[in-house]
């Protein structure tokens, strides 16, 4: 319940920074989510939010485009379009899973609980 | 707070931040900033344009005196109307940066021999310093000088200018065009000089072929008689473009100076790739007399290396005193190839040389002076500072003399380190190409387009014209230096100032004629002129085939239609194999032909000579043709010595006139072939050819497969970002589509007094982002042969179902 949270607190604190603010922010949320939670499982819940943010949001713009450009970029990685989503989402996911990890090292204990 | 857990993964966050936020070389290939391309927030996925996504720039623009009202069309073409001309110039840079911005940055890049900053490679280096070591920036530095003391030109470059700095400002990373992510890099600041630079291009691109160094070669190695056997100055195939014997009524500047003397030398130096010789264009116009409106029309069709972005961008331009449509070239203000409500015109390339290379002495190894009229004179020497992306700054000297920049010295590409090859280029010359179409675009009748090409010097263009009052036209226009016989054919002696060039041809004195008794104009970058011009004409070569096809169609048909002038325009008619095959299959021994050599000549017996894309006979015709040539002329590929194959039409001709011809020997045989025998042996090398093809490709042999043309992406390799295409057509054919070069701009224009009307595609899309649809959206008409009315709007007010939407961009004081 905690991981679920913290999860959705992470996806959507990162949705608004990325709205205004550049791609590493996303850290930021997860380090902020990884902090206020510190529930079992920091890095999954940092690593699924980042990870599903991104390819929902990838999957939207997906869903009305006019063009094949997302399979061009695949085929100038070697890659096909599954894999670059894939690819995606490993790579939002990992920083967001360490940033939340940092995040919820600043915790000594479980003393404290956000709610 | 546990300390080692925080620091270590605060540690590898920050490290994984940073790794992906910067772009990484790993064996030689660059890789973009991983996180920041892939944000669907920030990255790729936001140039990734929906169905129905319109004009998203921003509607206040700094700078603007007045409103500007911008239509755009269901082709994404804009049709900007302004209330005076600073505001129009301004407009047209915005829109053509908000559709197109980094292929112009990319190019004015190339044109200055900058590249290297954007993508790191060896090939890339070279190419840098061959264009810093043509002086492209010189020539664009001339350019920019007339720009700049010209009030009219002045305004209209700065505006234009202007305008595309205001859309570079409102760029955040987000919006930046998908190259730029990729290849992770910014845009600059764009300025007057980068307008020049575009320009240079162009001349770079169409009037920098030259075979100096090639004959003198020829003429050392086989004689002053076999160099006129080989490169006639004049093939005579027919059809000048200008046929008017006797109507050269001026006296012509006489240079009155000895003989040049002809070199003697054999020069080792590694030629930098020239224009691929085959490209050329088509244009024509027809008289009211012709046509079934009684109208005039004409038809523009510039055929040039087709890429992605396209190199056109279609614009209508309106403002008090202009009324103009057609398509611009992105970095350059006004319409290059268009109409107005008054007249039409388009351009071919006028072949003439307009090169000449000297040979210059340096009087020691520090190359601090030269020879020049028994003097030594000092270089000039630039030190052009090459910037490579994460490497250390390349530096190359080049040393200018009094001809121009030496492009050949022992560090590139030559061997001899006393002497050295200076390049001079009409492109070097001070011109006003940018004022010459601000003309062209406002002008009424034939009194306007010969007072607007007055001003035209480079690259010369063979320009046709018609107009709404019924007038049709052709001109010859460039700045075209006034040769002594043989001038200009071979290397020069640089250390003579009395061997440069004296004079230019006057304006009134450059071949051109107006309503022919014939009822049309047309040009295919033939032989410019009959033989009763007074001035000595030569070029690196000379079309000899789509100009003849298009002058008998046109000649036999009357009451033409604009439909007529499309079908000509894709006219597949391959005139060169009905002139050549019928002879190369009379050789072969038909009689004992077996296998695939029979298939071969049976597919070619029964050929209509077409090139269609369906047809079988064009793909062996063209395999054959493409084996023979090396075969006939394998004297001219010795190792370290640059020699020119003669052309297509002179092969042919000798062929058939002088089989025993020394050259058709196969050196590497002890043997003597004769012209038979090497078509014989060339036959069976292509019937084997093809055979291994259809292995291949599913027994597939027909034309469009076995051309497999594609439409490239300006970054070199990008295949991922081509498009192939499937079309008929090749170079010596109307439709000159080949493999890469072809009709990059069709267009049909109806000059009726009711109204102008035109027909028109090319071969790609308005935008330039591979994420919009109209990145390659006419490509399929385009192949199809098919073409888009022209929107042409009268004025602002005017509706019309195909406009899509309407932006109005507003002055502020920001």
């Amino acid at each position: 319940m905690k991981l679920a949270l913290q999860l959705i607190f992470i996806f959507l604190l990162a949705f608004v920074l990325e709205l205004f603010l550049p791609w590493w922010f996303i850290a930021v949320a997860a380090f902020a989510g990884g902090a206020l939670f510190n529930s079992k499982g920091n890095f999954l819940a940092g690593f699924l939010a980042i990870a599903l943010l991104w390819t929902i949001k990838a999957l939207l713009i997906e869903s009305s485009a006019a063009t094949t450009l997302a399979d061009r970029v695949a085929s100038i990685f070697m890659l096909n379009k599954p894999l670059l989503f894939l690819v995606m989402a490993i790579l939002g996911g990992l920083v967001g899973g360490f940033a939340a990890m940092t995040g919820s090292a600043l915790q000594g204990s479980k003393r404290r609980n956000y709610y | 707070m546990k300390v080692v857990k925080f620091s270590v993964s605060l540690l590898v966050t920050v490290a994984l931040i940073l790794l992906l936020n910067n772009g990484w070389t790993i064996k030689n290939i660059p890789i973009p900033p991983l996180g920041k391309f892939l944000d669907p927030f920030h990255g790729f996925w936001q140039n990734i344009e929906s169905e129905g996504q319109t004009f998203e720039g921003a509607l206040d623009i700094a700078g603007l005196k007045a409103p500007v009202t911008v239509h755009f069309d269901s082709l994404m073409i804009p049709h900007i109307f302004a209330q005076n001309d600073d505001d129009l110039y301004l407009a047209q840079g915005y829109i053509t940066a908000y559709h197109r911005l980094w292929q112009m940055e990319f190019q004015t890049h190339a044109a200055a021999g900058r590249v290297s900053e954007i993508i790191a490679s060896d090939a890339v280096l070279n190419f840098d310093r061959s264009q810093r070591r043509l002086g492209m920036s010189y020539g664009a530095k001339r350019a920019l000088k007339f720009m700049e003391s010209d009030s009219v030109i002045n305004h209209c470059v700065k505006k234009y200018t202007e305008g595309i700095n205001r859309y570079i400002e409102s760029l955040g990373y987000e919006d930046l065009p998908f190259e730029y992510k990729l290849l992770d890099y910014e845009p600059e600041a764009w300025t007057p000089f980068k307008c020049a630079l575009q320009s240079k291009n162009l001349s770079k691109t169409l009037n920098i072929g030259d075979k100096d160094m090639e004959m003198t070669n020829a003429l050392k190695l086989f004689g002053k008689e076999v160099v006129d056997l080989l490169y006639p100055d004049n093939e005579n195939p027919g059809d000048p473009i200008v046929d008017n014997p006797g109507g050269w009524k001026f006296k012509p500047i006489n240079i009155d100076t000895v003989a040049l003397a002809m070199p003697t030398e054999l020069i080792k130096i590694k030629k930098l790739p020239g224009p691929d010789p085959t490209t050329g264009s088509n244009n024509w116009a027809v008289a009211g007399s012709k046509t079934s409106t009684g109208s005039p029309m004409l038809s523009g069709d510039p055929h040039l290396t087709l890429s992605l972005p396209s190199i056109w961008y279609a614009i209508q331009l309106n403002a008090p005193g202009v009324n103009a449509m057609g398509v611009s070239l992105p970095g350059a203000p006004g319409i290059i190839i268009g109409f107005n409500d008054s007249i039409a015109w388009s351009m071919t390339n006028a072949q003439r040389d307009l090169v000449d290379w000297y040979k210059i002495q340096f009087e020691d190894q520090r190359k601090d002076k030269y020879l020049l009229d028994e003097k030594w004179i000092p270089t000039e020497k630039v030190v052009e500072a090459i910037t490579v992306k994460g490497q250390p700054t390349f530096y190359d000297t080049v040393c200018y003399t009094y001809w121009g920049p030496v492009t050949y010295d022992e560090t590139f590409r030559a061997e001899n380190n006393l002497s050295g090859y200076a390049f001079r280029w009409i492109a070097h010359e001070q011109t006003e190409e940018v004022l010459a179409l601000y003309k062209l675009n406002r002008a009424k009748n034939h009194a306007d387009y010969m007072d607007a090409l007055n001003h035209f010097g480079s690259p010369a263009q063979n320009f046709v014209f018609a107009s709404v009052s019924g007038d049709i036209a052709m001109r010859i226009q460039g700045k075209f230096p006034v040769r002594r016989k043989e001038e200009g054919k071979f290397v020069l002696d640089g250390s003579k100032s009395s061997n440069g060039w004296q004079a230019f041809i006057p304006n009134d004195q450059n071949v051109a004629y107006k309503n022919p008794a014939r009822g049309f104009v047309s040009s295919a970058n033939q032989y410019p002129v009959d033989n009763t011009y007074p001035y000595f004409v030569t070029a690196t070569s000379y079309e000899a085939y789509r100009n003849r096809r298009i002058n008998d169609v046109l000649a036999r048909t009357n009451s033409i239609k604009p439909q007529d002038l499309m079908r000509l325009q894709l006219d597949n008619y391959n005139l060169k194999a009905a002139e050549s095959l019928p002879y190369f299959l009379s050789q072969l021994d038909s009689a004992n032909l077996k296998g695939e050599e029979l298939t071969a000549y049976l597919t070619l017996k029964n050929w209509d000579y077409f090139n269609h894309a369906e047809s079988a006979g064009a793909s062996y015709y063209e395999a054959w043709w493409d084996i023979l040539m090396p075969m006939l002329w394998d004297e001219m590929s010795k190792e370290g010595v640059e020699l020119q194959r003669p052309t297509t039409f002179q092969t042919i001709r000798l062929l058939k006139e002088q089989p025993t011809l020394n050259f058709f020997d196969i050196q590497e045989t002890s043997e003597k072939e004769t012209a038979r025998e090497v078509l014989r042996e060339s036959f069976s090398r292509a019937a084997n050819h093809m055979s291994e093809f259809k292995a291949k490709h599913n027994d597939k042999v027909d034309w469009a497969t076995y051309k497999g043309s594609y439409i490239g992406h300006l970054i070199p390799n990008m295949k991922a970002l081509s498009v192939p295409v499937t079309t008929g057509g090749n170079h010596d054919i109307v439709n000159a589509h080949s493999t890469t070069h072809g009709p990059s701009w069709r267009m049909v224009v109806s000059l009726e007094k009711s109204g102008v009307k035109t027909w028109a595609t090319y071969p790609g899309g308005q935008s330039g982002n591979p994420g919009s649809k109209h990145y390659d959206d006419m490509i399929d008409r385009w192949t199809k042969g098919q073409y888009f009315e022209m929107l042409f709007l009268k004025n602002s007010e005017t509706t019309s179902p195909r406009i899509m939407t309407t932006t109005t961009l507003n002055p502020t004081t920001k």
